[in-house]
């Protein structure tokens, strides 16, 4: 069993074909949608899917078929440590609590693999150190 | 136990003079007690790095051939005010650019500079007899400028609010972003390392004071603007915004590890400064409040969902709480955020103390004391008549 993220982009007419449906149902994929933004422009999903690789790809083979395009993510909200001055204003922010701070050096820790690429983060860092996508 | 600033001097020159933090100074004083730390230490260094709007830079671009006296003045498109002799202009951290971009303003074009980078400059101007010029368009550094400094008319907040948001709906404030229903708090103070808190009636700090600036030598120039004295204290110390400085120094001698461009999203641009101020240690109430723990200082919590001048405090917070992640308000848990970076205040800190015990960094005698009262007045819609 893999577990890959993906974000997927809609044109408008894609917003009414049950996407998410036929991945549970057609490629039996255990499926987590982490933010959706989408509404009759189009718009975008960034899910988790769980199964094993050959039912990942061939989910995705039916969504690049029906014209979905596809991004997998590896890293969603990357911070850039050179921007970054360790204020903390992402700490409180976060849904996932993904920022700590090391109370001993009073360094901001961006934790990555809890981040939910929700983007919570992107607009709050007045240093403009967080951005999302690849 | 007394020592004056000029046998500090003295002892810095000899490579004698003992300088510790004030966060080592807090950790000598619980284990050897106020009376002991005194006659150990000469100097404590303190350290803040935050967004302080209230800055800016005066450049003088020296003169064109022909020349021109600069009326409209922008930098990297971000307008600069040229109300002032031919060359001179000043650049404010807040200022937006004009040609559309959102992301760069005023503490860019301070930051861009420091870095060493170069800026486009164009002004315009009606012509006179004596700068005949236009118009001119061109690029300027650090190194081609006669001078280039900061001048801040208000720095170093002794103290300030830690904000809240009790509404429905998401506030982006200078406080940062303020999630709606209490779910965050933001501060920003470094607390028990900040400058103005362990000076709190200001005894060594005055007009004159050389302080770090931004990587650079600076001084304190004036009081900062909105200076007050009358104001609560916990432990002696303001528990609500109180005084601040005005400040200057050479941005040549500036970093970027000191000086950054921030913006705080949907409220505008301002500049994230690095100050800090080395505290002779005159006497044992000198060591005492250079001593105070973030357990012993207090801020009050504003809550911004309510959008007038007036905002009652809702309780007050130590910088301990603040610091431990975590406040309770109206019986909620609120998470908390520094706006301001402890971990930055800290290499300030370290790096003023390092300064002093090189002899690098001397400490000085202020040549006047700021106000020891002072309130501030509103600003109200008032008749001609009204105001005199």
């Amino acid at each position: 069993m893999g577990n890959s993220r993906f974000m997927l982009m809609f044109t408008p007419d894609l917003v009414n074909e049950p996407i998410t449906y036929r991945m549970v149902k057609d490629f039996d994929l255990n499926i987590n949608i982490l933010r959706a933004e989408i509404d009759d422009n189009g718009g975008r999903l960034i899910i988790n899917f769980e199964g094993s690789p050959q039912q990942i790809k061939q989910a995705l083979k039916y969504l690049t078929d029906n014209k979905v395009q596809v991004k997998e993510l590896v890293e969603y909200v990357r911070k850039d440590s050179e921007r970054c001055t360790d204020c903390g204003m992402c700490v409180s922010i976060c849904p996932v609590m993904a920022f700590q701070v090391d109370k001993v050096t009073w360094k901001v820790v961006f934790l990555n693999d809890k981040c939910i690429a929700c983007g919570m983060c992107v607009d709050a860092c007045p240093s403009a150190a967080m951005k999302l996508g690849q | 136990m007394k020592r004056t600033v000029e046998e500090i001097n003295a002892r810095i020159k000899s490579g004698d003079a003992v300088v510790l933090t004030a966060e080592e100074a807090i950790e000598l004083v619980k284990k050897v007690g106020v009376e002991q730390a005194t006659k150990e230490v000469d100097v404590v260094t303190t350290g803040t790095f935050g967004a302080m709007c209230s800055s800016g830079a005066f450049i003088n671009f020296g003169h064109s051939e022909p020349p021109i006296k600069m009326g409209k003045v922008w930098l990297n498109d971000v307008p600069a005010y040229g109300g002032l002799a031919a060359v001179d202009a000043f650049i404010g951290a807040t200022e937006p650019s004009t040609n559309g971009r959102a992301d760069y303003g005023g503490a860019h074009v301070i930051e861009d500079l420091i870095a060493g980078r170069s800026v486009k400059l164009k002004a315009t101007s009606q012509g006179t007899d004596c700068y005949p010029r236009r118009d001119i368009e061109t690029f300027i550094s650090l190194k081609t400028v006669n001078q280039a400094y900061l001048f801040n008319p208000r720095n170093a907040y002794q103290n300030y609010a830690a904000a809240v948001n009790s509404g429905e709906k998401t506030l982006f404030t200078y406080m940062g972003k303020l999630l709606p229903n209490l779910k965050n708090c933001t501060y920003s103070s470094a607390g028990q390392l900040s400058p103005l808190l362990k000076d709190p009636n200001l005894r060594t700090i005055g007009i004159g004071t050389r302080i770090f600036l931004g990587g650079a030598q600076g001084y304190v120039s004036w009081e900062g603007t909105q200076y007050k004295t009358n104001v609560p204290l916990r432990n002696g110390v303001p528990s609500a915004s109180a005084r601040s400085l005005a400040v200057i120094g050479d941005l040549r001698d500036m970093s970027t590890d000191y000086v950054r461009a921030l913006e705080m999203h949907k409220y505008g641009f301002t500049l994230g400064l690095g100050i800090g101020i080395p505290i002779p240690v005159l006497d044992e109430d000198m060591m005492r409040t250079c001593a105070l723990t973030d357990e012993q200082l207090f801020a009050p919590v504003v809550d911004y969902a309510l959008q007038s001048r007036n905002r009652r405090p809702v309780q007050e917070v130590s910088y301990a709480e603040l610091r431990s992640g975590t406040i309770t308000v109206k019986g909620k848990k609120v998470r908390t955020s520094a706006l301001s970076s402890y971990f930055k205040a800290r290499q300030v800190a370290v790096e003023l103390k390092r300064r002093v015990e090189e002899g690098e960094f001397m400490l000085s005698q202020f040549v006047q004391a700021l106000p020891h009262e002072k309130a501030t007045r509103p600003l109200d819609v008032r008749s001609k008549e009204e105001v005199l």
